[in-house]
């Protein structure tokens, strides 16, 4: 076995073991292609995600905490899929470091010492920064040429602004570049930054058929072959649920939405199996013939 | 034969939206007498006056008509222009073919028609003008400023530290005005006594200020830098020679209850009285309607108490004419009463408050005097019902201000920076106590002025509520403050305590009768007009009168000093030559013609028309004439148009001019 | 109370309750000056009935209870467009969140049981398995929200995509998140934490 090029320690947070677990599969599929180590970190726990900061901050800030400490045990900067437990962790990172009286109540919490020197980055951040560009651009095997993809950051990537880091939060571009950098062309859209109504899905279903009914439509319009999205809780609102929206709104996308991985694994020569296409709800298989990329 | 150039402006698109000005060039060029014609873009731009001196070299041009905007606008600059290209400038003459024409009219074919007549009648006009030459007139380099509030004092200080004679007016005891009634200012809270008393001070002591206090202006005549202005020295009934300001006469005078109205009622005053400590002059003054001495005879302590024997209840008043050269006018303003209206007024009080009469319910100069140290409280803020510390104040903005109904359209523009400040010293000064607002907007334009409104709602905790009040009632010792918060849509009733109301900033009463005296002209609400909004932000329109301060205007304390200097510097520069050069427009007699009826010295509105005799060799008087002295004609041909034997003309408006002008159309 | 008329004075402005809020937000509350840029770009608004400025609005006057009787703040979805463009920089998310706190453990006069029941059985899952199931907690949020045929069709698609996980594995830290909740239990008792 080659040597890897960069090496990461690795939190998929709950949804990439379960609803998303094609998320997790193509991202490991990709990064082993690319010769980047991931090391999951052993016993990871959820991060609380939105329900928890909901209503009780200080468990947020606490699962949160445990989670980074957990993960000082495991070589490499944290990498983190789901945009979601990204925004959590790196808000927790952010809320420590400014506010001593809770970072004092979270080690009670937790029962030790706080760390919050880790770099907990985004897949997004790792392929477009440390491993570059050019380099994801020379990696490319079958050029993803012709495909109109319509970027989705969602929420949580870029807000607020100084907590992810990521990128500029009204005019980020990130996305866009890694995508290009497989040959597909990204489009350019009104509702990329928009919010699809996250985890209203259980509890109040029809909001989300409300705003990812919007995005869905502005996709459309934008002559976009398909979404590419980087947040489990975004792939389910317009890809699980995209045919009820369709049905509440009288209308017809019939739009793929892929997870990043999957597109960049097409394009990197990762086995079309070992990209979990067969779980998405909307099935991506004839876009994808009709293209020549399969 | 006339060799005449004809200019056409486009003013952007501000003319050729609706005339044809290529049009109007190409029919120009072809009225008999005309050169050249031709048009472009922007006129009075240096391209444009290139244009207009490059054409009168080369085509040996003897008149101009530019054909632009209202002389008003820019007569002298093209006249300028002409007199660069070595013409005489009385020779170029404007067609305003936008402010009579495009601006007014729709209909492109009518109104290039119209552009092109009004073109043709200034040609024949321009054919009839004869070179003229200014006229130059002394100027009186002393200086005459009205009021003495902070615009009147930093005037007459900027002008007579420049060397030149000032002559201070004031219709109260002291100077001071306003300012000097105010706790502490915004936007910094630096206390307005201790900015304001050494500059008061400074005016007593400068040599080259002269300072005319309980005196109002009588009666002004003349011109620019040739003013006569009467002066009524009202009687003080004490003698500011021999007065040492000791005070025992205000000490020992019996009659001791006059409501002060420097501190806006709230405390009070002998009837011999300087109306607060720190006046200047420090020399008081007998109010004759209250003193028990001129009501009834008796009395006369303050006589009999004063060491230096100063008090003279024989003391008349006096008249006294002053020459000077310019006027700078600085009256203030005065604050909005809510108490009922006279029937018919245009401006409506405010029953919905209690027009006045719920003695907690007070204005913004009576916090001011609560709250200032050397108030009738001592700085303390007490209700005026009965002396106790309000815990719930409410502030009302806009009343009067932006209310049509009221009668009053216009912003008052200090309300919201000087309630804010009032939540604040409120706060300093009760801990417990609650400060609410209501306002529509906040409006705080100006240096460190928006940060400072909002230190008052973030920091010192004062309730905004968005929203007017609709109602003021007493009920039981509390006032009910019916208000509404727009916001969140719903109703909001405070139980206030005390109730302060930013009442707008009015003109002076008698500001109108001064403007007359003055003769320059002021708005619907009797504030004084400047000569254009923009570009001549502090002269009248008739010359060698200055504006200062609120009575142009609502206006705060920066921008009244700001403005009293650029008045100062106004008359600085008059000052700055020994002769005035004037605009040669006057009227002239034919002496042989003129029948000495003499009507034209009766409608002169400038006193300009002398009777003038004729007399032989010998000395002997064979008759009288009328004469129009030149330095003092206005030029609005009054006298032309009355003139039964056609024996005065105006010139560049002669009979002649004006019968060609009609001619041509 | 909607619609009642508002009596303001210092008893009836619990600023106290603000000061809460400004505490567990870490955002000022008086900075707003009502804009309205929040509510121009919260995707929630036309489901809410106070909108997110009204909602700083009635903070501003201490009127706590006509903001946690509504649903508005239940229904934010803490995208965090607000906290991103005010330009006050006043943390309307983290506002909200504190707002949400403060009804729960007032156990909220909120209508807006369906939310506040996912949340709580998310945190429960947290409690119980250390990670989210997410079949678990939507079967159980059907049947105790009565709503049992809810995604009925939805269920087995996701089943036969392999997306919902029945069996779940035990996460050896569930001893230390045990811990960290009955921590963070104590410390409320002893009034440490908020």
């Amino acid at each position: 076995m080659t040597k890897n090029l960069l090496n990461y320690s690795y939190y998929p947070g709950c949804s990439l073991h379960a609803s998303a677990k094609e998320y997790d599969e193509s991202t490991k599929g990709v990064f082993k292609a690319l010769r980047i180590g991931l090391k999951e970190v052993p016993d990871w726990f959820c991060c609380g995600a939105t329900p928890a900061h909901n209503v009780d901050e200080l468990l947020s800030l606490s699962l949160c905490a445990k989670n980074l400490s957990l993960a000082d045990n495991v070589e490499g900067d944290l990498a983190v899929a789901c945009a979601a437990c990204f925004s959590r962790l790196k808000t927790t990172q952010h809320r420590l470091t400014e506010n001593d009286i809770k970072r004092k109540q979270v080690e009670t919490a937790i029962a030790g010492s706080v760390s919050l020197e880790k770099p907990v980055k985004h897949l997004l951040e790792i392929l477009a920064k440390d491993y570059g560009l050019d380099r994801l651009a020379d990696a490319v095997k079958k050029p993803l040429t012709g495909l109109k993809v319509a970027t989705y950051y969602g929420c949580l990537l870029t807000r607020p602004p100084d907590v992810p880091e990521l990128d500029c939060c009204e005019a980020p571009t990130i996305m866009e570049n890694v995508i290009a950098a497989t040959g597909a062309e990204p489009v350019s859209w009104s509702h990329r930054l928009e919010c699809c109504g996250a985890n209203f899905t259980l509890s109040r279903p029809g909001v989300v058929l409300n705003l990812s009914n919007a995005i869905l439509a502005s996709a459309k319009r934008a002559g976009a072959d398909c979404i590419m999205v980087a947040c489990p809780l975004c792939h389910g609102n317009l890809d699980i649920r995209q045919k009820e929206i369709e049905e509440a709104n009288g209308t017809r996308y019939g739009m793929p939405v892929f997870y990043m991985t999957q597109l960049l694994g097409l394009a990197v020569g990762v086995p079309t199996g070992k990209l979990g296409l067969e779980s998405m709800i909307v099935n991506p298989l004839p876009l994808l013939r009709e293209k020549q990329l399969l | 034969m006339s060799r005449i150039g004809v200019f056409v402006c486009h003013c952007g698109e501000n003319i050729s939206r609706t005339v044809d000005v290529e049009r109007v060039a190409e029919a120009a060029g072809h009225i008999s007498g005309v050169a050249y014609a031709t048009d472009y873009k922007y006129m009075c731009s240096d391209p444009g006056q290139g244009l207009l001196k490059k054409a009168v070299a080369e085509h040996k041009l003897d008149g101009l008509v530019v054909a632009a905007c209202s002389p008003r606008m820019h007569e002298k600059t093209f006249r300028n222009a002409a007199k660069a290209a070595g013409l005489n400038p009385f020779l170029c003459e404007m067609a305003n073919i936008r402010e009579h024409c495009s601006w007014v009219h729709e209909d492109r074919e009518e109104a290039t028609a119209k552009a092109i007549d009004i073109v043709r009648l200034m040609v024949e006009r321009v054919k009839k003008d004869k070179a003229l030459q200014p006229i130059t007139v002394p100027i009186t380099k002393r200086a005459l400023v009205i009021g003495g509030g902070i615009a009147g004092i930093q005037a007459a200080l900027d002008i007579a530290d420049c060397g030149h004679q000032v002559l201070l007016v004031e219709r109260e005891p002291s100077i001071g005005g306003h300012m000097a009634q105010l706790s502490e200012t915004f936007p910094t809270l630096d206390c307005s006594q201790c900015i304001m008393t050494p500059k008061m001070v400074d005016v007593a002591n400068h040599p080259n200020i002269k300072l005319y206090t309980w005196s109002e202006i009588e009666n002004v005549d003349g011109y620019i830098g040739n003013f006569q202005v009467t002066i009524r020295k009202k009687a003080r009934s004490v003698d500011m020679d021999k007065c040492t300001g000791c005070g025992v006469c205000m000490a020992k005078c019996p009659q001791k209850k006059i409501k002060s109205k420097f501190d806006c009622g709230l405390g009070t005053r002998p009837a011999i009285y300087v109306p607060f400590p720190q006046a200047v002059p420090n020399a008081p003054v007998i109010d004759r309607e209250n003193c028990t001495y001129f009501k009834s005879g008796k009395c006369g302590v303050c006589a009999k108490v004063c060491g230096p024997g100063a008090v003279d209840y024989d003391q008349q008043d006096e008249l006294i004419t002053e020459p000077v050269g310019a006027i700078v006018v600085a009256t203030g303003f005065e604050l909005y009463s809510i108490a009922e209206k006279p029937k018919g007024s245009s401006i409506k009080g405010y029953g919905e408050f209690g027009h006045g009469t719920i003695p907690d319910v007070i204005d913004g100069m009576t916090f001011e005097r609560l709250a200032s140290a050397s108030g009738p409280t001592g700085g303390k803020i007490l209700r005026p019902s009965d002396g106790r510390e309000p815990k719930q104040v409410v502030f009302v903005q806009c009343v009067g201000s932006r209310a049509r109904e009221k009668g009053i359209s216009y912003c008052s523009k200090v309300c919201c920076m000087y309630t804010a400040k009032h939540t604040m010293l409120y706060k300093h000064k009760v801990h417990d106590g609650q400060a609410y607002v209501f306002f529509m907007d906040a409006r705080t334009p100006g240096k460190s002025y928006d940060e400072f409104w909002r230190r008052a709602v973030e920091e010192e905790e004062a309730v905004y509520i968005r929203g007017m009040v609709s109602r003021l009632y007493q009920k039981g010792d509390k006032i009910v403050v019916m208000g509404s918060d727009v916001l969140v849509g719903v109703q909001v009733e405070i139980e206030a305590d005390l109730v302060v109301l930013a009442t707008a900033v009015q003109p002076r009463q008698g500001a109108d009768s001064l403007a007359q005296k003055l003769g320059i002209s002021y708005d619907t609400y009797n504030f004084y007009s400047e000569a254009h909004a923009k570009l001549k932000p502090v002269e009248c329109a008739t010359a060698g009168i200055y504006l200062a301060g609120a009575c142009q205007g609502p206006k705060d304390i920066p921008d009244t000093v700001s403005q009293a200097s650029a008045a100062a510097a106004k008359v600085m520069t008059l000052f700055a030559k020994d002769q005035l050069e004037r605009e040669p427009i006057v009227a002239r007699v034919n002496e042989r013609n003129c029948v000495a009826c003499f009507y034209c010295k009766k409608v002169c509105p400038y006193g300009a028309v002398e009777e003038k005799e004729i007399r032989d060799r010998q000395g002997n008087l064979v008759r009288v004439v009328a004469y129009v002295n030149p330095g003092v004609c206005g030029g609005c041909g009054t006298c032309q148009a009355t003139c039964p034997s056609k024996s005065v003309e105006l010139d560049g408006y002669t009979d002649e001019q004006v019968m060609a002008m009609i001619e041509a159309l | 109370m909607k619609n009642s008329k508002m009596h303001l004075s210092t008893e009836t402005m619990n600023l106290g309750f603000v000061r809460k809020v400004e505490a567990l937000s870490g955002s000022s509350v008086r900075r707003c000056f009502q804009c309205g840029k929040c509510s121009a770009g919260c995707p929630m608004r036309t489901f809410m009935e106070h909108p997110p400025n009204r909602i700083v609005r009635l903070l501003q006057l201490g009127q706590w209870e006509r903001v946690l009787a509504g649903r508005s703040i239940w229904y934010c979805a803490s995208c965090e467009t607000c906290s991103t463009r005010c330009p006050n920089k006043v943390d309307l998310a983290a506002i909200m969140d504190a707002l949400r706190k403060l009804s729960w453990d007032a156990n909220g006069p909120s209508k807006e049981s369906y939310v506040q029941l996912a949340n709580r059985l998310f945190i429960e899952n947290i409690k119980t398995y250390g990670r989210q199931y997410e079949m678990r907690l939507a079967a159980v949020f059907n049947i105790k929200s009565g709503q049992f045929m809810k995604d009925f069709l939805l269920g087995p698609k996701l089943l036969t995509k392999g997306k919902l996980k029945v069996f779940h594995q035990k996460n050896r830290n569930i001893g230390e998140i045990e811990q960290i909740f009955s921590r963070i239990e104590e410390m409320r008792k002893k009034g440490e934490a908020p």
